[in-house]
């Protein structure tokens, strides 16, 4: 892609996500998001073989439809109640379509079906940009509503999320598909605390950035989209591989990983509401995603392949560029669980 | 504590910088002199029965024992594994001893530590390098599918109790295990109440583990290495009763009714595990079973909750520790030479190892409680325990300590009696590092009988 | 909920239920997409009038030339599935399923 364009598209990507930051009137954030789908379409699509036009359709498809839903919600809410700040959504009609809405464009789990397929089309580097920044604005958002939608309208996304992030990984083969699952129940994680301790959202958001940054810049530097390539990647660099089980299990939440700082104060928090019943079955539908983040670290460290593998040996190239991004966020996967307090007061403030 | 900590820390830096030559001398020496100094906890000076150094860590009369059988069995572990790791490249050996210190160093925190939120933290964090040594370094396929039921055995049961934990610290306002036991006992009447009483509970049943949630522990035993097999033979399983003994403080008012089951369910385990042993054919499957056994006869004296219960399980745990670690050895030094587990295939060992089977003798005889040693000891204090509950137990506790007496007849006479097959005559010969391994895990078995009050608990 | 109301919500709901339930042409669904979005002006422009709100109307004008990228987009899309997958029936977007 050209350069100049390519600039122009991630800058106007940039623009619509800080846009959409930055509004309290509904048409702004709107148009936000709109900007922001309009330049990551080209990007996606920028590769024009057939699977990348199919992730393309259908992410414009569901994203336009997501967009339009917003709109329509705020605009009916600016009908019965005659206002347009965000803040004061107060229909319950018009919050809960803007909830489904945003759920559409996350990929929560009543309408998540979209996302696995779409990160499956993508290459690993959109698909990084796809799992992270895509999830800021729909979740500035979705924070400012949280307070007027019905609570157990968020409590069933979120336990319904977690569960078919778990369940749905469990049959998987190829990588991004898996990391599609665990955005989806990592997504289902952050809504079902969005209402009590919006701040956690945010922590658990941007560990969950963290930790599926490193590991999709672990597999763009292995140049591996399946389990198989997956198993080859100990000979490419042997503590890179070692270090991706640490940072799987991290996003399954194993204890002396900081992945397991979002769920130990969600599941505080859950409890603290008098929840204890979702607080249990939120922890209990974790060990589904732990299971396939288990199968990966098998497949990649802990067992040594034969050399007769069913797949070709990816080209070793060098990513020296990101080397020192992927080794500065997979310390940050790995070590924060005992900055827990300082980063708790950090958030709060 | 930190006179422990920073010097297991310091292992890491020895492990990596030392030279190829004297990796293993090194590492071994480090941790032996770590050991040595972890002793000095067992000097007791403390009148309020905490002996802390700082607000998160302490040792109390409880945790000093595991405390100290976790350091004993580092330079041990790494003394048995140096005959099947030191064949591969090095940073893997490198990479073995850094988990084998880095699960010390969690099991430290967790038998160390104040809060129970730490404790259950550590708790789980011993699980990291326990799965890895055993689906990395295990010997046969099945070893994965042994990492996954043991991961997921462990957190099936742990995580209602991290959920419990909170309710707790939602309901009392602390965690901490100094402040705890003073709080007001709460009323607990509800289903709810009573299902919380469970999920504190169930981790460390599962992780002891009782007879019905036991399946986990013999895949593990099999598939891991032997230094894998040790410590969660000695020191992984322990955590479970320590757990429980703490829990118990604040359990108190719904215990004595809702522990009638989990009783039965451990003295029934006893027996059933028992038979499972008399018709085993693979010998670390053997040993595993017998530790299910002996871990349900800790679960038994733990649950009743009187102090003869409290001391015995103690002190069975750290009999247990030791004994079973040592049988876990000496079934690694017939591996490593005939290359199967397979006790049919290996019989008459005698006739070749004669030393071998002496050791073999001494620590068959610990792990069915001859008199002087101290498991006998621990299991007749939880017996006498029992039997003081109901008269019917020792229907079940009795009929146990036979099963297990001729279990461990088998497992001696199988492996060590009787004729020499023709097919395992060009054995090698065995290593003093063998013997001084052997030695070292039955020499605190033999002392602790002079001074057991080290081990006895609260009841010190 | 006055008539005007009903009618662009009915409007916008049609479009909703088209695209979701008559999955059989892309043109269609970008049709669908299109109709709720002028429903959606529809909307913006009548409240602009019936609040006499004269800062809000260039809002329904922000809003259309969005969906004009928007629509540019899809059509931009359809040209690329056509190359791609030679027809734009959605039945034939199934290389991604599991």
């Amino acid at each position: 892609m050209n350069p100049y364009v390519l600039t122009i598209l991630l800058s106007s990507l940039g623009l619509g996500t800080i846009l959409t930051f930055a509004s309290s009137h509904w048409l702004l954030a709107w148009m936000g998001l709109e900007i922001n789908t309009l330049a990551i379409i080209p990007i996606m699509a920028q590769q024009s073989h057939p699977r990348a036009i199919e992730a393309t359709t259908k992410y414009f498809l569901t994203q336009a439809t997501a967009a339009a839903m917003i709109l329509f919600a705020s605009t009916t809410n600016a009908w019965l109640v005659g206002e347009w700040e965000i803040h004061q959504l107060s229909h319950p009609l018009a919050t809960t379509t803007v909830m489904l809405a945003l759920a559409l464009k996350l990929g929560l789990a009543p309408v998540h079906f979209w996302l696995p397929e779409v990160l499956q089309g993508l290459e690993l580097t959109t698909g990084l940009i796809l799992s992270t920044w895509q999830k800021l604005a729909p979740f500035a958002l979705m924070i400012q509503v949280a307070p007027t939608i019905n609570s157990s309208l968020l409590i069933a996304m979120g336990l319904l999320s977690t569960l078919v992030g778990g369940w749905g990984g469990l049959n998987q083969t190829q990588l991004r598909k898996i990391l599609a699952y665990s955005s989806i129940a990592h997504l289902g994680w952050m809504v079902l605390i969005l209402q009590y301790a919006p701040s956690l959202t945010l922590l658990s958001l941007f560990l969950y950035i963290i930790m599926t940054s490193s590991a999709f810049l672990t597999l763009k530097t292995n140049n591996s989209l399946t389990i198989n390539t997956l198993a080859t990647s100990w000979t490419k660099s042997p503590t890179l591989a070692a270090l991706t089980a640490l940072v799987l299990l991290s996003l399954g939440g194993l204890p002396p990983l900081s992945g397991f700082m979002p769920k130990w104060l969600i599941l505080q928090e859950l409890t603290k509401q008098g929840l204890p019943l979702s607080a249990t079955l939120a922890a209990m539908t974790a060990l589904l995603s732990l299971y396939f983040y288990l199968r990966l670290c098998y497949a990649m460290t802990l067992t040594i392949y034969p050399n007769t593998l069913t797949a070709t040996a990816p080209w070793r190239l060098n990513f020296t560029l990101i080397t020192l991004p992927l080794s500065i966020i997979t310390i940050l996967a790995l070590g924060l669980l005992p900055l827990t307090p300082a980063v708790t007061t950090l958030l709060t403030l | 504590m930190l006179k422990i900590l920073i010097p297991t820390l310091m292992l890491f830096p020895t492990i990596w910088f030392s030279p190829a030559k004297w990796l293993w001398t090194t590492s071994i020496a480090q941790s032996l002199v770590i050991a040595l100094a972890s002793l000095s906890w067992l000097k007791w000076s403390s009148e309020t029965g905490w002996s802390s150094s700082n607000l998160y860590l302490a040792t109390d009369p409880l945790s000093t024992p595991l405390l100290v059988l976790t350091c004993w069995l580092l330079p041990l572990m790494v003394l048995a594994s140096q005959n099947h790791i030191s064949p591969e490249p090095l940073n893997r050996q490198r990479t073995y001893i850094s988990l084998l210190v880095s699960l010390q160093m969690f099991l430290i925190l967790a038998f160390g530590a104040t809060e129970i939120i730490m404790f259950y933290i550590m708790f789980e964090a011993t699980l990291l390098p326990t799965l890895i040594i055993i689906t990395r370094w295990g010997n046969q396929t099945e070893r994965l599918n042994a990492g996954t039921y043991f991961l997921f055995y462990t957190l099936a049961g742990s995580l209602p109790l991290l959920v419990a934990l909170l309710l707790l610290q939602n309901d009392s306002g602390t965690l901490s295990m100094f402040t705890l036991q003073y709080t007001q006992p709460m009323h607990l009447l509800t289903w709810g109440n009573k299902l919380w009483w469970a999920a504190c509970l169930l981790a460390f049943l599962v992780k002891m583990p009782v007879y019905g949630v036991h399946l986990w522990l013999p895949k593990a035993h099999v598939e891991a290495p032997i230094a894998g097999s040790m410590i969660l033979a000695a020191v992984l399983l322990k955590l479970g009763g320590y757990g429980m003994m703490r829990m118990m403080v604040m359990l108190d008012p719904l215990t004595k009714e809702l522990a009638y089951p989990f009783i039965v369910l451990a003295l029934w385990g006893i027996i059933m595990t028992g038979s499972i042993c008399l018709r085993q054919t693979d010998l670390k499957s053997l040993i595993a079973y017998s530790s299910v056994g002996h871990m349900g006869l800790v679960a038994g004296g733990i649950l009743i909750q009187t102090p003869w219960g409290f001391t015995g399980a103690i002190i069975l745990m750290i009999a247990h520790g030791l004994a079973s670690s040592a049988l876990f050895c000496l079934a690694n030094t017939s591996y490593e030479r005939t290359h199967s587990r397979t006790m049919l295939l290996a019989r008459g060992m005698q006739m070749i190892l004669p030393l071998m089977t002496t050791w073999w003798f001494v620590a068959s005889l610990a792990n069915l409680a001859l008199p002087p040693l101290p498991n006998l000891m621990g299991e007749l204090m939880i017996i006498t325990s029992m039997f003081n509950w109901s008269h019917w137990t020792l229907l079940l506790t009795g009929l146990g300590t036979l099963i297990t007496a001729s279990y461990s007849l088998y497992l001696f006479l199988m492996t060590q009696r009787g004729p020499l097959p023709s097919h395992i005559i060009a054995l090698e010969p065995t290593h003093t590092r063998e013997h001084l391994l052997i030695t070292l895990h039955l020499i605190p078995i033999i002392l602790l009988i002079l001074k057991p009050e080290l081990m006895w608990g609260w009841c010190f | 909920m006055t008539p005007v109301h009903f009618s662009f919500t009915s409007a916008f709901i049609l479009g909703l239920m088209g695209l979701a339930f008559h999955r059989t042409h892309l043109l269609s669904a970008l049709l669908c997409l299109e109709g709720m979005m002028l429903s959606l002006f529809i909307a913006l422009s009548l409240w602009a009038l019936q609040m006499e709100a004269i800062g809000y109307s260039v809002a329904p004008m922000l809003l259309l030339a969005f969906s004009a990228c928007e629509a540019s987009a899809g059509l931009a899309l359809l040209v690329a599935t056509a190359r791609t997958h030679g027809t734009d029936r959605l039945q034939s977007l199934n290389l991604l399923q599991c």
